[in-house]
């Protein structure tokens, strides 16, 4: 017999576009899959040694719901370090994944204010969040000559139009593109002006080459800035989905206690995985961005040998290219040639493809030609 | 509501934070099996670190995964499912409960929650906007929930109907004939049943347990969870899942990718192994909870502590009303007094006062050590109270 509750609850899911948000993989499912959000990497033997270890002297229950104490340090170390950030442990509370970090900061942090405010181009995960639970969203226009950065001004109006949360990606998860210190700097003047809050998403930052400008690292912001991203990027631990919050002291409690209501605690094999990772982290990753240098500038010269558009971005990891002919078209050719790109559209920018960089990206590049 | 809710939660922290700055400390307070994982899971999750660390896993799972509970479901639960596409995967029990409640209810929605119960649903239907109908069960009666109170507390608005078995936190089974009759009350009044089954491998005596999407007409309209954290101790490695029918199970999906994306492939592998290697180990922590239970039952009744027998789960809902004493204050003179940890029914249901909550997930002699030390603090307060 059809059951007319049924038909009521799956109504009302269809309807919710932003829960329906497209899903993007979060680690290649090949290597010619240069769409997904992660990168295939090694795993380091100590990693696996320190994880193991772990496991096999009972570190198989339950654990504190913010995160094993030794973890929570060392990415507070890491931001202190990589941003200057001045966050301590009890700031900080790991999580089963950056997409659980994106969700505990919108939906708990976001309870106190009226609205949120998103940039138009974003990562589709932000709209599957903001989904699941009813949230007015104030679109904030973007730049596409800037990478798709929502710019100062689109920050400013919205702000004075009430809109006191942000949510905002320094890097941008589709350009790569990141605010410079002085955008950063003004973004912090507008927020401590008129007492407003941001979630800053810079998961990608640990690629740029360079300075980068973290709002968090700004001390007059500390108060006002939740961070968010993955637990020690490029360490092999993408599929072990494991990510951190750091976010002003009175913000925790209530994502704490959400992060207790809907997962009690992070898989310990995660933390300790992590855990091992933060040890190894800096010397890994400086190798990777250089590889990753050199690589992207090859991609970069054959895109403009062959009279790509290229999309501002700092990232290393990732190039966007904008395509007259559509990304539907591009991602079609590359599919012919055996590769795989993500569709801007998802992000908002249907003129846009993303490749990840890897040493079969420039390839992939020829074939789009 | 939700004050008196945050107060319990509080309490709670406190007296775990405590518990742990005491060496001596017994705990018989949080659901967390004593035992350590089964070496032949914790094998399987290093050769994964060494050969599918960087495996994809969508948000739904393994496919293997998937498979290997969809077998298990048919065999223990009498329930059919397709891996493909009525099978997802979550971070534990936990996540899973926190997703069907979410899928299932919306603003305004009611959501009928045979009391006592664990709070995490109350938690979850808050989220979703949806209100909490309570029906009550009462130690006398073993905590079991009356379908005609079910059927009483329905309205236009009533959207689900929670059925937990065995409970947490009164342990009671529902007996095959009430959880037909359960179903049949969902159906006549198109209710989605949200079934919790994380204790299904732990029922006692004679009791037996049946879940609701087994029987007729129950599978298109239940989605039901478990996770291997209870019956292979497992609660670190976050596994756990929701079965049902596709419809739904498609919007359980979205929702799962909203909220975290996915699950971590080592756990996913450890589970593999879990539910396709050996059940010796589930089959002897079974046992071991039959002989604790037995302890604990003892040493209450020597105590003069009535409760709702535990048909199932791993632990006991004592009345402690003879005390005089609110739970939570005699929760915190048992801990502070004797370094015994238990948690108060307060915990649970602000109309639990009356009641302690104690698991058996201790050591045997462990476990005697903990029930004399409660013996000396519940003699003690007697003696007070005489004086």
């Amino acid at each position: 017999m059809a059951s007319q509750t049924k038909t009521d609850v799956l109504k009302q899911h269809q309807s919710n576009t932003n829960l329906n948000a497209p899903i993007l993989a979060h680690v290649m499912l090949s290597e010619n899959d240069l769409g997904a959000d992660g990168l295939i990497r090694p795993l380091d033997e100590r990693i696996i040694a320190a994880t193991a270890d772990a496991l096999e002297s009972g570190q198989t229950h339950y654990v504190d719901v913010p995160g094993i104490a030794p973890l929570r340090e060392a990415v507070a170390d890491f931001l202190a370090s990589f941003f200057s950030a001045a966050y301590q442990q009890g700031n900080i509370i790991v999580t089963a994944g950056l997409q659980e970090s994106r969700f505990l900061t919108i939906q708990m942090i976001g309870q106190n204010y009226d609205s949120i405010g998103v940039p138009e181009v974003v990562h589709p995960g932000v709209r599957k969040a903001l989904g699941t639970r009813a949230r007015k969203v104030v679109s904030l226009p973007v730049d596409a000559s800037a990478g798709y950065l929502s710019s100062v001004e689109s920050v400013a109006e919205a702000v004075a139009g009430g809109c006191r949360l942000l949510f905002l990606e320094s890097p941008s998860r589709l350009s790569g593109a990141a605010y410079s210190a002085d955008q950063v700097a003004a973004i912090g003047e507008i927020m401590s002006e008129n007492d407003a809050a941001v979630i800053w998403d810079q998961g990608l930052a640990v690629w740029v080459a360079g300075d980068y400008a973290s709002l968090a690292s700004h001390d007059s912001e500390a108060a006002r800035v939740a961070t968010i991203g993955e637990a020690f990027p490029g360490m092999g631990l993408a599929s072990w989905f494991i990510g951190y919050i750091a976010a002003p002291e009175a913000s925790v409690p209530p994502m704490q206690s959400q992060k207790q209501i809907m997962s009690i605690c992070t898989s310990t094999a995660s933390q300790y995985g992590a855990l091992e990772a933060s040890q190894l982290f800096d010397s890994a990753r400086n190798q990777q961005l250089a590889s990753l240098r050199q690589s992207r500038n090859s991609v970069l010269q054959v895109a403009s040998e062959a009279s790509l558009s290229i999309v501002s971005g700092a990232a290393s990891n990732i190039v966007a290219l904008r395509m007259e002919s559509g990304s539907e078209a591009a991602l079609a050719k590359l599919r012919a040639a055996g590769y795989e790109g993500t569709d801007g559209a998802l992000f908002g920018a249907p003129d846009v493809i993303r490749l990840n960089v890897t040493n079969t990206t420039v390839d992939a590049l020829r074939a789009l030609v | 509501m939700s004050k008196k809710k945050k107060q319990g939660t509080n309490l709670l922290y406190n007296m775990i934070a405590e518990a742990n700055s005491y060496d001596d400390v017994i705990v018989m307070g949080r659901g967390d099996p004593d035992f350590d994982t089964p070496a032949h899971i914790v094998d399987a999750a290093k050769d994964a670190m060494v050969n599918h660390h960087a495996d994809y896993s969508p948000p739904e799972g393994l496919l293997a995964l998937r498979e290997a509970i969809a077998e298990r479901v048919k065999r223990i639960n009498n329930i059919d499912v397709d891996p493909a596409t009525e099978v997802v995967v979550t971070n534990g029990g936990q996540e899973a409960l926190f997703l069907m409640v979410v899928a299932a209810n919306g603003p305004g929605d009611e959501m009928i929650v045979p009391e006592p119960n664990y709070t995490t649903y109350a938690d979850s239907l808050a989220f979703a906007g949806g209100v909490k109908v309570e029906v009550q069960a009462f130690a006398e009666n073993d905590f079991r929930a009356d379908p005609a109170d079910v059927r009483a507390a329905i309205t236009d608005k009533s959207r689900s109907l929670l059925l937990v078995s065995p409970n947490n936190p009164a342990a009671n089974v529902i007996s095959p004939e009430d959880m037909r009759t359960m179903l049949d009350i969902a159906i006549e009044h198109d209710l989605i049943v949200i079934a919790d089954d994380i204790y299904d491998l732990f029922v006692y005596d004679d009791f037996e347990h049946l879940s609701p999407a087994s029987l007729p007409g129950g599978k298109e309209r239940t989605l039901t969870l478990n996770a291997l954290s209870k019956a292979y101790s497992m609660t670190g490695w976050r596994l756990g899942w929701i079965v049902g029918p596709a419809d739904l199970m498609a919007r359980v999906r979205e929702l799962k990718a909203a909220i975290s994306g996915g699950t971590s492939v080592i756990s996913q592998y450890a589970g593999i192994a879990a539910l396709t290697g050996p059940q010796d180990p589930v089959a002897m922590m079974a046992e071991a909870y039959r002989r604790r239970r037995q302890l604990v039952l003892d040493a209450l009744d020597e105590m003069g502590m009535s409760y709702g027998l535990p048909q199932g789960g791993q632990f006991v809902f004592a009345d402690i009303s003879f005390t005089g004493l609110d739970s939570g204050e005699l929760a915190q003179r048992i801990l502070t007094e004797q370094h015994v940890l238990a948690y108060p029914g307060s915990a649970f249901s602000k109309d639990r006062k009356d009641y302690l909550r104690m698991t058996f997930l201790q050591p045997e002699e462990k476990l005697r050590e903990g029930l004399e030390r409660m013996k000396i603090a519940m003699g003690n307060i007697m003696a007070e109270q005489q004086s």
